[in-house]
Formats: structure tokens, C-alpha cells, sequence
């Protein structure tokens, strides 16, 4: 079975203020459909950029990208925007709904992206299916400043599944929440894999990055595997 | 095609939404454009109207761009010997002016000195003598033995009274409104034919008057026989008559009636020019005494217009170019603000071109809204304005809004719109997305 997303000697220099820097310096990873990988690393090491090439918002410097057995190292921008909204889903550590839009219309925001077109019914039951998914229909015609932390959060996880990706990328998406809420979240987020969607968590937390599939560590721009008890 | 509808809506979900959550923002854009493009639509406006105003007429009263224009004096034989040499030319008229007075015998005209019916000027002392004054600021004294029996006003309008050698209309396009025109084939009648123009006709209406003509130095009274009605341009009452059959009752050996002569030709027709000039010369007359010259009026008034306009149109411009500043002030804040929206917004797959899109279609939107304000201010005034001044100049009375001054301020609108936009637009396509992931 092809992987989902096949990464083989990556790598991404980035030009700072002062001389460039190589961040990746060759990446191996593979993500099959179904699976969680929870990739681990000190701050700076490169883990933020890693989940920016895969997502492609940016291309790599050199190494192959494969998606679905189709090489997209170098891809035109137009395309990636494209295969950004049909294949992968992206929760932050920060939210980033529009506060001027209702939970609802914050999901939608995924659909009215110009790729594609829905109408107006078939937007409203992808939306609240989402938000039924991630336990929170009934705060649907709630804007952001009337929602907790944890239910903001949801409503962006809501976001990233509306689309039902094939790959979900999570930079800490707890990283603002409290252990409880936490906890919820990459429960929810787990609970896609089920559905056969792929998921990269960016985790520092070790309680999370034990209960997905498997456990990386980047350093030195390379991807080490883990050995710790999976799965808990 | 799809595509592209799925594009559009996508632009106007979003632009919608984003004017909605900044509807301050778009009114102070608005405000900021409102005195430029307001600026564009009144010099529009205006322009049309001065062109209206001003080009209207000109061929009528003056003649067609190309005629050649030419003067000869009432010196000698000079006016019988034209006569002669233009006697069945058409392609040079000669016209020669006096005033007439039409109706009851015996009486003051109701416009002394031939003045427009709907602006009468009144009677009064000035100075020594007894002067009338039109509303134009024109006097013009009363003559003495008119003063000394003082005879009424009564039913008779004072005319300009105009002979032509030929038909004047190539040269002159006198567009005739009822009845017809002179026929200047075949013998003079005894009794005059006569053309009247719109503004005498409405006098004849008016005040009901009896037929009978008194020609200044005319030597009896004839009885005119109305038979057209001509749209000239002139704005007092005027009269056209065959020249032959006016000199049948004003020989032209009266001296001090008509004051002289004018010519009009094409400008194929010089050897009507030098004909004259010859028999002119012969008779005694110097060769400064008659001129000539190609008419230009039309050219040079539009010429000026055009020019007015632009001066005008450039210091709008300049007016506009600041509302530009205020949008795109406003636009740079508002994408400033944003960064994050639309790092997200590309994140979940938005094009670019169409982030920039929707950022134009905000300005171009706030253009458009600042036009049609614009343009219903400045309909609104120029009805106000006509109707408060109809009465002191004609030609507002039947104003309306010029249609050029609507594009004129739709264009200026969009323009503003797409020069405030398209820094902004294009600052909000160049977000990287990887602004979502340091934030
Ligand atoms: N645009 C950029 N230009 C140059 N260097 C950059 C740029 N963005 C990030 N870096 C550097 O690249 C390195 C990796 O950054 P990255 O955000 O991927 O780290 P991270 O592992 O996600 O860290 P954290 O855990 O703190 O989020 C950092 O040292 C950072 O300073
Ligand atoms: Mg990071």
C-alpha cells in the first residue's frame, strides 16, 4: 500500500536576518492512511517547519515529497492551494477564528475558499456535521468571545475536518489549553485516525505523543525514531 | 467556468463579510473619496452644460467652421453693386440688417429696440434723454419725436429684419419649424414674403397682432405675408425677407439703413471676391475698407471648452488623489490588521489572486458607493439650482443631469477604488502562510 505521505532526505535552509541556516538537513517520514506519528523536539528545532512542508506552505530545498505516490516537490503555488484545502486539515496551537464570525460561518470559512463551490444547504449540513464531530453543534451560532478555550479550539479542529482531509497536521494544538481540555481535544483529534485519516501531532507533551501510533524526535534536522510504549 | 463562479461567490461571501465587520472603516473610505469624485461629476456636469450652453447656437448665429465671412461698407454704390454681383449666386449670400416694427399703427412696440419678450427691459430717464433698458444691461435711447408725442404701448413688436440674396441656410442652418422657407426663385413680390423665427412667432401669438409693417426708412408700409417659422439660435425677435423684395420698399441709397453689408461664402467661391472688390475699387472704394475671414468659431469655442475642462478635470483629479491616499490608508491598516486572516485563509487552501481580489473588490465596492452618493448629491443640487435660477438663464431651466457626469464619476470611483486597492491587495497576497504557525 502506497503511504500517504512518502518524505525521503528533506531538507529546508532558511534565510534569516544573519547567514542561512539549515533547518532539515534529510528527512525521512512516511504516514500511511489511518496512522498518528507524534513528532517531538526542543523548541527551534525545526518541528513548526517540518509540519509547514508537509502541509505545503512552503516547498523543500532539496530531498522528495511524495503524495499518494505522486511526486509534489516542486509544485506551482496555485496547485499546493488546491491540494491544501482537498487533502489536509491544520489545527495551531493558537486558534485563529475571525471574531466577527459565528462558530458556524468560523467552519464554513474552510468551504468558501474558492475552491470549489457548495451551496448554501449542502455547506450548512458539512458544517454542522463537522461541529457534531467534535462535540460542540449546539454553540454553533456562538462567536469566538462567548466560547471557552477548549470549545475555540474544537471549532478549529471543526474547521480542519470539514473538508475531511486525508491528513490532519497538529502544531501543539494544546499548547494554550489546560491538561483537561487538553486532553479532549487530542481525543478528538486521535479519533480521526479511525476514519482513515492520517495525523502529525507537534507535541511537548509526552501523555500525548505516547497515545498515537508512533513517536519521532527531530534534532540536528533529523528525525530519530522514538523508543517508548505506544499507544497507552 | 465553474471555477470561476465558485471564485466569485467565494469574493462576495468574503467581501461582504469583511465590509460588514468594518463598516466604520468604509464609511470613513467613503468620506475620504466623496469630495473627489463629487469634484469629477460637478466639472462633468458643468462642462456639459457650458458646452450646451455655449456650442448650441454658434452655428446658427455665427455660420458653419469653413464659411468665409466678409464686410462691405454703405460707402458710394458699394451696396447696389453687391447686390448685382451676387444676384443669383448660391454659393455666396449677402445679408443686409434693419429693424422693422410689426402691428398697429401708431403705437410703441411692446419691445422697444426689438429686445425677447420673457426679459422686458422698461421706460426711464437717464441722463438728458429717454433711455430703455433690457434686462441684457443694453440701452438704448429713445428718439426724440418718439419722446415728444410719447404714443402708447400697443399691439406692435419691434424686429430685427434681415434680406438675403440667396438662400443662407448652407451656410446658416436655420431649422424650419412650421411652414416655409424663402423661395428665392422667380421675380420679387410686391408684398413681402416673410420668415419669422421662433421668439417673433411667440409675440405674434402672444399679443395678437395685426399685420402691418413699418420698416425703418422704408418709404411706404407694406403688408407682410408671414410664411414660415425658423429655429435661428437668436434669443430676440427676428424676420427674414428676400433682399430684393426689402429694397423694393428701403433702396438701398437710403443712406444710413442697413450700415453695410455682410457676405458669406464658400470657400470654393473667390471669384465672387475679387468681382466685388474689382467693381468696388472701380467705384472708389480703398482696400481697407472691406475684409474677409474664415469663420472658426465652433473650433475656437471648443477648443476653449475642452481646454477649461481640462484644468478643471486635473484639479478634481488632484482632489481625488487625496480621497486615493485616504483609501489606500485605510486599506494598508485594514491588511495590516488581517495578516492572520489571511495567512489562515490561504492556509485552508484560498488562492491568492483571490485573497487580492477580495481586497479590490472592498475598495472597488467603496468606490462605487462613494460614486453613487456622489452623483445623487449632485443631481440633487443641479435640480435645486435649476429651479432656484430657471428664471434668470434659459438655458437651466431645461437642465438635466448630463449622463457623462454619471460615468464620469462611476469611472473616477473605480479608479480611486482600484489605485487605493491595489497596494493593499497586493500586500495581502504576499502573506506567508507560516505567519499562523509563529504567531
Ligand atoms: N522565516 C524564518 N527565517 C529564518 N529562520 C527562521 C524562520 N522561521 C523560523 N526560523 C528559525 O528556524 C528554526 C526552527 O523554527 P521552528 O518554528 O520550525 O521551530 P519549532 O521546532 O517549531 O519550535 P517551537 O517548538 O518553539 O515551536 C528556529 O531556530 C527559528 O528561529
Ligand atoms: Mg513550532
Amino acid at each position: 500500500m502506497t503511504a500517504l505521505i512518502e518524505l525521503s532526505g528533506v531538507t529546508k535552509t532558511l534565510k534569516g536576518q544573519q547567514e542561512p541556516r539549515t533547518i532539515l538537513s534529510g528527512v525521512d517520514l512516511s504516514v500511511h492512511a489511518g496512522e498518528s506519528v507524534a513528532v517531538l523536539g526542543r523548541s527551534g528545532s525545526g518541528k513548526s517547519t517540518l509540519l509547514s512542508l508537509i502541509g505545503l506552505f512552503d516547498r523543500p530545498d532539496g530531498g522528495q515529497y511524495l503524495l499518494n505516490g505522486k511526486d509534489i516537490t516542486k509544485l506551482r503555488e496555485r496547485r499546493a492551494a488546491a491540494l491544501r484545502s482537498a487533502e489536509f486539515g491544520f489545527v495551531f496551537q493558537r486558534f485563529f477564528l475571525l471574531k466577527h464570525l459565528t462558530a458556524a460561518q468560523n467552519v464554513a470559512m474552510a468551504l468558501v475558499n474558492g475552491q470549489g463551490w457548495l451551496p448554501r444547504r449542502h455547506r450548512k449540513a458539512r458544517v454542522m456535521a463537522a461541529l457534531e464531530q467534535v462535540g460542540i453543534a449546539h454553540l454553533a451560532k456562538h462567536r469566538p468571545a462567548r466560547l471557552s478555550g477548549g470549545e475555540q479550539q474544537r471549532v478549529a479542529v471543526a474547521r480542519a475536518l470539514v473538508r475531511q482531509p486525508k491528513v490532519l497536521l497538529a502544531d501543539e494544538p494544546t499548547g494554550a489549553l489546560d491538561t483537561e481540555t487538553g486532553n479532549l481535544v487530542i481525543e478528538v483529534l486521535h479519533a480521526t485516525t479511525e476514519m482513515g485519516c492520517g495525523l502529525v501531532l507537534v507535541t511537548h507533551d509526552w501523555d500525548h505523543a505516547r497515545r498515537m501510533g508512533r513517536v519521532v524526535r527531530l534534532s540536528d534536522g533529523v528525525l530519530h525514531p522514538e523508543d517508548v510504549e505506544v499507544g497507552v | 467556468m465553474r471555477r470561476f463562479s465558485g471564485r466569485l461567490r467565494s469574493a462576495l461571501i468574503i467581501g461582504i463579510q469583511g465590509i460588514r465587520a468594518r463598516k466604520t472603516r468604509t464609511l470613513l473610505s467613503i468620506v475620504s473619496l466623496f469630495l473627489g469624485v463629487l469634484a469629477v461629476v460637478v466639472v462633468q456636469a458643468g462642462a456639459e452644460a457650458a458646452n450646451k450652453a455655449a456650442l448650441a447656437n454658434i452655428e446658427l448665429m455665427m455660420g458653419k467652421d469653413g464659411t468665409v465671412q466678409m464686410w462691405v461698407p454703405d460707402e458710394k454704390h458699394a451696396l447696389s453693386l453687391t447686390l448685382d454681383t451676387l444676384k443669383g449666386r448660391t454659393d455666396a449670400v449677402g445679408t443686409l440688417g434693419t429693424s422693422a416694427t410689426i402691428g398697429e399703427p401708431g403705437v410703441n412696440p411692446v419691445n422697444p429696440g426689438g429686445g425677447p419678450f420673457d426679459q422686458p427691459g422698461e421706460y426711464g430717464p437717464m441722463g438728458g434723454g429717454q433711455f430703455y433698458c433690457d434686462t441684457r444691461g443694453y440701452c438704448k435711447e429713445v428718439p426724440q419725436q418718439q419722446q415728444a408725442e410719447q404714443p402708447p404701448v400697443g399691439a406692435a413688436i419691434e424686429l430685427g429684419l434681415t434680406g438675403f440674396t440667396g438662400d443662407i441656410r448652407p451656410f446658416r442652418p436655420y431649422k424650419l419649424t412650421s411652414g416655409k422657407w424663402l423661395d428665392f426663385s422667380g421675380p420679387p413680390s410686391l408684398a413681402p414674403r416673410i420668415v419669422v423665427n421662433k421668439v417673433a412667432a411667440k409675440g405674434f401669438a402672444r399679443y395678437q397682432i395685426p399685420a402691418e409693417m413699418r420698416i425703418r426708412g422704408a418709404i411706404a408700409n407694406p403688408t407682410p405675408h408671414i410664411i414660415g417659422v425658423v429655429d435661428d439660435g437668436q434669443d430676440r425677435p427676428m424676420a427674414y425677407v428676400r433682399a430684393d423684395e426689402l429694397t423694393n420698399w428701403v433702396p438701398t441709397t437710403t443712406a444710413g439703413t442697413f450700415g453695410g453689408m455682410e457676405i458669406l461664402r464658400t470657400q470654393e467661391a473667390t471669384d465672387v471676391e475679387q468681382i466685388l472688390k474689382r467693381r468696388l475699387l472701380a467705384d472708389g472704394l480703398t482696400n481697407d475698407q472691406f475684409s474677409s475671414m474664415v469663420i472658426q468659431s465652433k473650433k475656437e469655442i471648443e477648443g476653449q471648452l475642452a481646454m477649461f475642462r481640462l484644468i478643471f478635470l486635473g484639479i478634481a483629479g488632484l482632489v481625488l488623489l487625496i480621497g486615493v491616499a485616504g483609501i489606500l490608508n485605510v486599506g494598508l491598516a485594514t491588511v495590516g490588521e488581517r495578516v492572520e486572516e489571511f495567512a489562515l485563509r490561504r492556509a485552508v487552501g484560498t488562492p491568492r489572486s483571490l485573497l487580492a481580489g477580495i481586497v479590490l473588490a472592498e475598495t472597488l465596492l467603496t468606490g462605487l458607493f462613494t460614486a453613487a452618493a456622489a452623483i445623487g448629491v449632485a443631481s440633487l443640487c443641479l435640480k435645486i439650482v435649476s429651479r432656484v435660477l430657471a428664471g434668470r438663464a434659459a438655458f437651466l431651466a431645461d437642465m438635466e443631469f448630463p449622463w457623462q457626469a454619471g460615468v464620469a464619476g462611476i469611472l473616477a470611483g473605480l479608479i480611486a477604488g482600484l489605485l487605493g486597492g491595489l497596494i493593499p491587495a497586493i500586500r495581502a497576497a504576499r502573506i506567508p502562510i507560516a505567519t499562523v504557525m509563529r504567531a
